[in-house]
């Protein structure tokens, strides 16, 4: 199965229930989706949503001898939206991360690959002005 | 920051002629878009050194350009960003450009959740073009474009799949249509001081004047 988030292309382990959610292994959550899974709840970055509790048996679940977590529905529950087509999952961008980001105008950081393939992390350029430009060949 | 799917080996000459002395990245995903709400290429914020967006705009051509096109030639940006850039690097929070957090925020174009939805099949047609599967980044395509009608990145971008004298076709249409039948514009303005804006750049070809004289004949 793919999941495709954050720019990144990653394959993970397959499940999916009779109604079609998509459950993602907890080992490979913070790979898949970014999302690390902590005593206060689902966290991205500095941001921290707790699991309903009583959502919490239906979300974490075993099977397989792995731990897995119903990943579409914490995604319905926080406003990303999602496409699939066959074992291809489309992961949109997460709202609270760009509502926090652009409330107190803190830019969102992100990370890309120079085109010596260096990585670039926007967060390293702290201390220094950034000009942030795009274009296209189309 | 090269914004576009066909990764460096599509971007690289670009790079190469512009010589550049700065950092060069490529964005296959359009990631940078989706997290700073651009809709259209080029686009620029300005990040001050503790990491806030003091400005950010579509529509920032670094200097008065004229690009062929066909048998024609299309004018395209003026000055006003760049010296309003060199200003605020020089002068930092003192410059007159910067805007507040507030600002920021009611400048941001709304992102709703039909756009939300365009996002994710976007990136889902992105990835059916990597992997050669052009029916279903074509259908994918198709679809963001319905759901986001307004973002010319996921127009262009898909329309390219399609190759480039198509999606330039697309564009001409497209822009043709908007410019007679709404009120929309391909930039919005910037509003910096000397700056030349049109809601849409269109093509001088080489017999404008002459279809020109011959619409002053008709009117007559």
């Amino acid at each position: 199965m793919i999941i495709l988030a954050n720019g990144k292309t990653n394959e993970v382990a397959q499940r999916t229930d009779a109604a079609g959610a998509l459950w993602v292994r907890m080992d490979e959550l913070p790979r898949a989706t970014g999302w690390t899974m902590k005593p206060e709840g689902a966290c991205l970055g500095e941001m921290c949503v707790p699991l309903p509790v009583n959502k919490r048996g239906e979300w974490i679940a075993d099977a397989d001898g792995w731990v897995w977590f119903c990943y579409s529905e914490f995604a319905d529950m926080i406003g990303q939206k999602y496409v699939r087509d066959g074992d291809v999952w489309s992961l949109g961008s997460v709202p609270g991360v760009r509502r926090v980001g652009l409330e107190n105008a803190i830019a969102p950081d992100f990370e890309v690959t120079e085109r010596n393939g260096d990585t670039l992390r926007l967060s390293d350029l702290r201390g220094r002005k950034v000009v942030l430009f795009t274009w296209s060949s189309w | 920051m090269a914004q576009d799917s066909g990764g460096p080996e599509v971007v690289g000459k670009w790079f190469d002629r512009a010589s550049p002395t700065f950092r060069c990245v490529v964005d296959p995903t359009h990631e940078i878009s989706s997290l700073f709400n651009w809709v259209n290429v080029p686009s620029a914020a300005w990040i001050d050194e503790d990491g806030r967006i003091v400005r950010s705009n579509e529509g920032v051509y670094p200097a008065r350009t004229t690009v062929r096109f066909g048998l024609g030639k299309v004018r395209m940006g003026d000055n006003a960003f760049a010296r309003a850039t060199r200003d605020w690097i020089e002068r930092g929070a003192d410059s007159e450009h910067i805007w507040s957090s507030e600002e920021l925020a009611e400048r941001l174009k709304p992102v709703d959740d039909d756009k939300r939805l365009a996002e994710a099949t976007f990136k889902l047609a992105l990835h059916f073009e990597a992997v050669a599967d052009s029916d279903r980044a074509w259908r994918y395509f198709t679809e963001a474009q319905h759901l986001a009608p307004d973002n010319w990145n996921y127009q262009r971008q898909g329309w390219t799949h399609r190759g480039t004298l198509y999606a330039s076709l697309k564009v001409l249409k497209r822009t043709n249509d908007l410019r007679k039948n709404s009120d929309k514009s391909y930039y919005d303005p910037m509003e910096l001081p000397g700056e030349d804006y049109r809601r849409f750049t269109e093509p001088e070809w080489l017999w404008t004047p002459a279809i020109r004289r011959l619409k002053q004949l008709v009117r007559r």
